[in-house]
């Protein structure tokens, strides 16, 4: 089972937010609480796409090397 | 292309900080909640649910310091933190912050005075066009007029014009002549004349430079062309500043210099003075001009008469190598074409063998830098080890306040702070003590300087030379600071962070005692010694030397005389005018007629003036035309005002007259060398060549005297009456017994009563000219005492420092002493002994060193040479002093100390 502190999201998202690749807003959710609401800008998009299709090779490549063994 | 907005996102950060650690935590706190929540939702109690919440979560400060480093300002953050400490640091021991400051403001201050006269003088580049291009035909140590043949050092003006027209090397070449005219001009509406310091040069001087005029416009070559019809003239911003009061219309204003109007045409910029670096004329006047501008040199269309600066602007793409090979080509082509020349066999030989050297000209002429260049360059050494004996100061204080930090230092390494860190806190902490004290340096340099250039000054003027603090300056200061910084704080912060934490951390003195720091404070302590024993014995070599300077005989008596300087070419008398012979006559006559006044008398020279120079013909002896005869024309009473003994035959007297035979007076050095052996009264010789029509008959020999220097071998001299040359004499001399003001003012009114208009300017003693004579040696020995003083009173206090903090480290070890029954005095002389010892081996270390430099500096030494035993004695023993007196405090607390509270001290 995957384990990750839930608050090591956040150092993530500044990274993020000084790349310019989400924006950031103050909103309400349902039951009027207050939230922060992320979303992605085009370079971030663009940064996920390069993200994904890194993700893949590196999947691509250990699928070989299972399939080989 | 995204990292312009990336650093606008971290500087928007950074400016809202707040904001953004509020919006953070508001986040952070929500999420939590919102876990909570749910997991009450799903069936927890509140408590398990918060606490399950947080577990999840994570720890918040770790997130909320790690967020803060991704934005990228940690690093300023934690410098603001160590200057915040590192101030707070220092105004908790403020005497020893103080001292420290001092200690560095006289260092760095010292460094960056001493390398703005440096700076000045020899390093910074003409305010003109691309001065790197400019270039110098020969080496610019000459001034004057010669008619020598052949000379590289002086050219003349039809050189000047044929250099012009036949090199390929240059985009251009200017003249200007070698020496400039100090004339008495009257500013056109004025009733009285002002002194003006004038510089001839050629139409092409300005446009080579590549300087334009600030107002009006600059010397062109139509002004050169024709000789005697351009009256114009040049301003320099600074004279149009202060005679003319800035006046917005001074185009088109006249200036009467001699007997011919001038117009001002233009004003220079104002940071151009020149190329002369060390003289700032105050107006340039075209060469065509040169015999309508006192005092009236003729050489116009002379071939031969050699006086002018040559200076050239090298093509784009020509090297210096080529430049070489074409100006000698052309020198010998010009040369060899002048038509008045006499090729006899040696003339030719030294034609053939004769090199024009080429010399950059980018900082410029200058003799200033000739005679200051070596001194600069010594005490730029001195007050750099008077810096660094400061530092090593420093480097102590900062060693015993981390010993005394030691336990703080270790509990925040416990804590987890990286060595790097804490040892970047206190670089931080020396970086601010070398800051404040850079910024103290900076005002004291300001000060300083403006001494500094007034001591380098020979006269009432200071020099103009820009000493001012600028922009090349302050990096300067900028780099010694920093560099000091590091010097003395890289051991302190290594050494402090060095520590065994358990053993600094627990209680009491332990192992940590006289281990560690002691060895490298006493290590800078001896470098201090040394240093100051190079610096004491320094000091002390160039004392002596002036003294001796000051007590050399120069054969005339310089006490008691007044001398002043007049100038009959300003108003109006030509060269060789009767009524010139008979205005000096009268002059003196008056004069003499004083009370006060026991002899008053006109020459062309006294001392370090200068001299007119030629080789003489001597029936009987070979012509050596290497030997140069310095001729003075004087007065009847110069021998008796100057006090010069007669050896032998007479003076001059009224019966030498323009009209009977032509006489002379000869030293006794020329006497000696060349004249055949036997009574050399009554021969004749010529001044220059045999058939020169100058032939004096030898009345009388006079003892030698020192003419150009106080360094100077005797020289072969001789005298001439004014009554048979009629020439400009611009010296006038009295001798005299009273007050030297009473008589100067009535010899001044003396002088007018005879002609009103007559200046005079530059009234001293004779004293005191010969005193200019050795002004690079007064700096040096004035100013190497004081910092081999201050360097001493620096390493006193390093050594007083030293022995307090030994003396405390060691109290349990004296108590013990004391209560097992030793003597106060005992424990006295332990500690003298010790300081003994430190001074013994710096001084051991310093005396090769001492040595070394000594022989380095020998030859600006006079009557001494380096290796002086008696200075470095007498060093050793000031230092040993300095050392046992500052060690006798601490030693005397040391017998004070009360064995049971000692016992007790922890």
């Amino acid at each position: 089972m995957l384990r990750v502190e839930e608050g090591s999201l956040y150092p993530a998202l500044q990274r993020m937010l000084i790349k310019g690749w989400v924006n950031a807003e103050w909103g309400t959710a349902s039951g009027n609480r207050r939230a922060r609401y992320y979303t992605l800008t085009t370079a971030g998009h663009k940064q996920l796409g390069i993200e994904i299709s890194q993700f893949e090779r590196v999947m691509g490549a250990v699928a070989r090397v299972i399939q080989t063994a | 292309m995204t990292w312009p907005g990336e650093l606008l996102r971290r500087l928007k950060m950074l400016l809202q900080q707040r904001q953004f650690d509020a919006t953070l935590e508001e986040e952070m706190r929500l999420h939590q909640e919102l876990r909570q929540e749910q997991l009450i939702e799903s069936g927890m109690t509140a408590e398990a649910a918060r606490a399950a919440a947080r577990r999840n979560f994570g720890n918040p400060t770790l997130l909320k310091e790690k967020s803060h480093k991704t934005w990228g300002w940690g690093w300023l953050e934690s410098l603001v933190q160590d200057v915040n400490y590192g101030v707070r640091a220092m105004l908790r021991s403020p005497v020893l912050t103080a001292v420290a400051l001092i200690s560095l403001a006289l260092g760095i201050g010292a460094n960056t005075a001493i390398f703005s006269l440096l700076d000045a003088v020899m390093l910074r580049s003409l305010p003109v066009k691309e001065p790197s291009q400019l270039v110098l035909l020969g080496r610019g140590r000459w001034n004057g007029i010669s008619d020598d043949f052949p000379i590289t050092e002086l050219y003349s003006y039809p050189f000047y014009r044929e250099m012009q027209r036949k090199n390929v090397v240059f985009s251009d070449v200017a003249a200007a002549l070698s020496m400039s005219n100090s004339v008495h001009g009257l500013v056109e509406g004025r009733d009285e004349t002002e002194p003006m310091n004038l510089q001839l040069v050629s139409g092409t001087y300005f446009p080579l430079l590549g300087v334009q005029a600030f107002m009006g416009r600059a010397l062109t070559d139509e002004d050169d062309r024709v000789e005697g019809a351009s009256p114009v003239a040049v301003v320099s911003y600074t004279w149009w500043k202060r005679a003319l009061a800035s006046d917005p219309s001074v185009l088109d204003r006249k200036v009467k210099l001699g007997s011919t109007m001038f117009t001002i045409i233009g004003v220079a910029p104002p940071e151009f003075f020149g190329t002369n670096v060390g003289e700032a004329p105050d107006m340039w006047i075209p060469l065509a001009m040169m015999q309508q501008v006192p005092p009236g040199w003729k050489g116009y269309n002379d071939n031969l008469a050699e006086s002018l600066y040559v200076m050239g602007r090298l093509k784009p793409g020509v090297t210096m190598a080529q430049a070489d090979a074409n100006v000698n080509l052309v020198y010998q082509q010009i040369l060899r074409g002048f038509p008045d020349v006499r090729l006899d066999q040696k003339s030719l030989a030294d034609l053939n063998k004769i090199r024009v050297p080429l010399t950059p000209m980018a900082t410029g002429l200058s003799s200033l830098r000739r005679e200051f260049s070596e001194p600069l360059k010594i005490l730029m050494a001195v007050v750099a080890l008077v810096l660094i004996i400061a530092c090593a100061n420093i480097a102590n204080l900062l060693l015993a306040r981390s010993t005394a930090r030691a336990r703080e230092l270790a509990v925040r390494q416990a804590l987890g702070a990286r060595r790097s860190r804490i040892i970047r806190q206190l670089l931080t902490e020396s970086l601010l003590i070398a800051l404040a004290g850079g910024a103290l340096g900076i005002w004291f340099a300001s000060l300083a300087s403006r001494l500094l250039l007034r001591m380098v000054s020979s006269g009432p003027q200071p020099l103009p030379l820009n000493v001012s603090i600028d922009t090349r300056l302050l990096l300067f200061t900028l780099a010694v600071t920093v560099a000091t910084a590091l010097l003395f704080g890289t051991i302190p912060a290594v050494r402090a962070t060095k520590l065994q934490l358990t053993d600094a951390l627990k209680d009491g003195r332990g192992s940590q005692g006289t281990g560690t720091k002691s060895p490298l404070a006493k290590a800078l302590v001896v470098s201090q010694v040394s240093l100051s024993l190079i610096l004491l014995v320094g000091a002390g070599l160039f004392l002596r030397s002036l003294v001796n300077l000051s007590n050399v005989d120069t054969g005339f008596n310089k006490e008691n005389v007044l001398r002043l300087q007049t100038s009959a070419s300003s108003v109006g008398y030509k060269e060789n005018d009767p009524r010139l012979t008979a205005l000096y006559q009268q002059i003196e006559e008056r004069v003499s007629a004083l009370p006060g006044v026991r002899a008053a008398s006109y020459s062309s020279f006294t001392f370090h003036e200068g001299s007119w120079n030629t080789y003489v013909s001597v029936p009987g002896r070979i012509t050596d035309k290497d030997v140069d005869v310095e001729h003075n024309v004087v007065g009847k009473g110069y021998f008796d005002t100057m006090q010069i003994p007669l050896i032998a035959g007479r003076t001059f007297g009224p019966e030498d007259t323009a009209t009977s035979q032509r006489v002379g007076v000869i030293s006794e050095r020329m006497a000696r060398t060349m004249f055949p052996p036997g009574n050399p009264i009554g021969s004749h010789y010529h001044i220059g060549s045999p058939d020169n029509p100058y032939e004096i008959e030898v009345i009388g020999i006079v003892k030698d005297v020192k003419f150009n220097s106080l360094q100077e071998d005797p020289t072969t001299l001789d005298y001439i009456p004014y009554t048979q040359r009629h020439q400009y004499l611009d010296d006038f001399e009295v001798r005299y017994s009273g007050d030297f003001n009473a008589i100067a003012a009535s010899v001044k009114q003396a002088i007018h009563s005879v002609d009103r208009n007559l200046p005079i300017t530059r009234i001293t003693t004779l004293d005191e000219q010969v005193g200019r004579s050795f002004t690079n040696q007064k700096l040096v020995a004035e100013l190497s005492t004081f910092f081999g003083l201050l360097a001493v009173f620096l390493s006193c206090i390093g050594i007083y420092g030293l022995m307090s903090y030994v003396v405390s480290q060691r109290t349990r070890e004296i108590g013990i002493r004391m209560a097992l029954g030793a003597p106060r005095s005992s424990v006295r002389t332990m500690v003298m002994r010790e300081i003994a010892l430190l001074v013994a081996v710096g001084v051991a270390i310093g005396i090769p060193i001492t040595i070394a430099s000594g022989r380095m500096v020998s030859h600006m030494l006079f009557g001494l040479k380096g290796a002086d035993a008696t200075s470095l004695v007498t060093a050793i023993v000031v230092l040993l002093a300095v050392g046992l007196f500052a060690g006798y405090l601490p030693a005397r607390r040391a017998s004070r100390i009360d064995p049971m509270i000692a016992l007790r001290y922890e």
